[in-house]
């Protein structure tokens, strides 16, 4: 019954298993610890830092994250650049995905017409979509889509074509999700509703949004993560200039592997605080879900 | 039973419903056809608690859902009384699913206020209220999980009043709920009703509950549901189960029951 929702199974992870504890010392200190300490020494031995650098190295650069590199900005210059463009990829997702999700799963011949075209594009790898993008959107940034031109400022970082691209990546996830979550609304809830004296549009804010709300936040959880899978993807491919994966790929070109592994911890790090952000706003939002009776 | 009586009382008090050889047919997917209902005659009277008796897929819920308008009749016809209408002052309890589990109870008490655009503040005193007088108070912030199964039936039952009906239908509201909470809230809603005199057309199998409850217990014959008898209950309220009375008319209206077995 915990599950009338209908969540995708393994995939999802579910807000279940958000149960599970995350503040065990064992696993934040003692392992990563023990594997930096081995990795240290494994470093020291091989003494090949361009392959494999000591984690001091990586520690000096974590430390110094304003440090310029070359001509491609700093660690967190760079980090701040993808998320930016995360943030509005996902934005964008977010409330696309949503609405047509809520359009789709309410109303059936919504659905029947576009759930063909969503099952062909939704197994398509974001990045296939670069060169569409590119090729549609040139080198356009989103302050020349306003007109604004050139403006001295980080948003000139911010092309279309990569938001475009973080646009898809996370709007399949939400556009699913969403989708599975109305179309599962139980009919009792609707029932109860309308001899309650809730009208069409009134059992839409009041009975589908709340009831499909930890689907929502599900999906929003899901397509966030691949925004950020995305994104580092696209950034390293050619044509990028800046963002954290392209300081991954440029620093890998110049052999300093020690930037290479202090990006990638740092992506790492920044997927899983977005991923515990999401967990904490969905456990406070639907307190309900998984306990209805 | 005295029909003398119910003729005599027609003529003053104004009818809530009435069903004249109303009668409802199911398609299945194989092309069947089910009769759920045949020929069902009934008269409720405004103010009258009438409890419909039979067992589980008998059609009660079936005549229910026609007396709401969920489903449509395929013969005879149906007629509510002139100021009642669904969506409106028609409320609906039924066992499971009750209340909406993403609302406190207070929330889900006010739902029906909140459809028809009353303010907030006026909204959650009348929840508050309608908590109190259903026993629930100090429960007005928790969900329906963390209440137990009869907080939870009462809490449903505020709601449904909430909206003052006219008419309530319960689809086998007490359920799914122990023995003891079963008499309490009994006792709850026969209370409730002498109070406001609302008319109530309660559904059950439980034999028991359908005399401790109804001024009228109407037992329903199964495939095709059909009210079989009807048996008027002039026990004085709240009820005592020892009453020789009241075993009588349980064995009586047991006896019905089985009878149709064979």
């Amino acid at each position: 019954m915990s599950r009338w929702l209908g969540c995708p199974t393994a995939d999802s992870g579910g807000l279940e298993c958000q149960a599970s504890k995350v503040g065990s010392p064992l696993g934040w200190i003692v392992v990563p610890v023990v594997l930096l300490v081995i990795w240290q020494a494994a470093a020291q031995l091989l003494n090949q830092p361009w392959i494999f650098p000591p984690v001091t190295r990586v520690i000096g650069q974590l430390v110094h994250p304003l440090r310029e590199h070359y001509a491609s900005g700093s660690l967190l210059s760079n980090t701040f650049i993808s998320l930016l463009r995360v943030l509005l990829g996902f934005l964008l997702a977010a409330v696309t995905g949503i609405g047509l999700g809520i359009a789709m799963g309410s109303i059936r011949i919504v659905r029947s017409s576009l759930e063909p075209i969503v099952e062909v594009l939704r197994p398509l790898c974001p990045i296939a979509w670069l060169p569409f993008a590119i090729a549609v959107f040139k080198r356009g940034t989103l302050p020349q889509l306003f007109g604004f031109g050139y403006t001295r400022t980080v948003f000139d970082q911010v092309q279309l074509g990569m938001v475009f691209v973080i646009f898809v990546g996370g709007f399949f996830p939400i556009l699913t999700n969403t989708l599975d979550g109305v179309a599962g609304v139980r009919r009792n809830y609707l029932l109860l509703a309308q001899t309650l004296g809730a009208k069409r549009r009134q059992v839409f804010w009041y009975v589908y949004l709340p009831a499909s709300m930890p689907m929502i936040l599900t999906g929003l959880r899901q397509g966030l993560g691949l925004c950020w899978f995305v994104i580092i993807a696209a950034e390293m491919l050619p044509g990028a200039e800046s963002g954290i994966g392209y300081l991954l790929i440029y620093a890998s070109d110049n052999a300093a592997m020690d930037i290479v592994i202090a990006s990638m911890l740092i992506v790492g790090g920044i997927g899983a605080l977005l991923g515990l952000m999401m967990r904490k706003i969905m456990s406070g939002l639907v307190r309900w879900h998984g306990k209805e009776i | 039973m005295t029909s003398g009586e119910i003729n005599n009382s027609s003529k003053e008090i104004p009818m809530a419903l009435e069903l004249h050889k109303v009668g409802k047919t199911f398609q299945s997917d194989t092309g069947a056809s089910v009769k759920a209902l045949e020929d069902v005659n009934l008269l409720v009277h405004q103010g009258e608690f009438v409890t419909l008796l039979g067992a589980t897929g008998c059609g009660k819920t079936t005549l229910l859902n026609l007396i709401t308008g969920l489903d449509v009749a395929n013969e005879g016809h149906l007629r509510l009384g002139e100021d009642l209408r669904f969506g409106d002052n028609i409320a609906h309890v039924f066992q499971h699913y009750t209340l909406f589990p993403w609302r406190t109870a207070a929330s889900n008490v006010s739902f029906g206020l909140q459809m028809r655009g009353v303010r907030r503040a006026e909204r959650q005193s009348r929840a508050v209220a309608m908590l109190t007088k259903v026993g629930l108070r100090g429960f007005e912030n928790a969900y329906p999980h963390e209440l137990s199964g009869g907080m939870r039936q009462r809490a449903a039952i505020a709601q449904a009043l909430a909206i003052e009906p006219k008419l309530l239908l319960m689809d086998e509201p007490f359920g799914a709920v122990d023995d003891s909470t079963r008499t309490e809230l009994q006792q709850m809603l026969t209370d409730l009703w002498q109070e406001n005199q609302t008319t109530i057309i309660f559904v059950t199998h439980n034999i028991d509950e359908a005399i401790v409850l109804g001024s009228r217990v109407l037992v329903f014959r199964e495939r095709p549901g059909k009210i079989a008898c009807e048996f008027k209950i002039d026990l004085p309220r709240p009820r005592d189960r020892m009453n020789s009375e009241f075993t009588k008319l349980f064995i009586q209206i047991r006896t019905k029951l089985s009878g149709q077995l064979d």
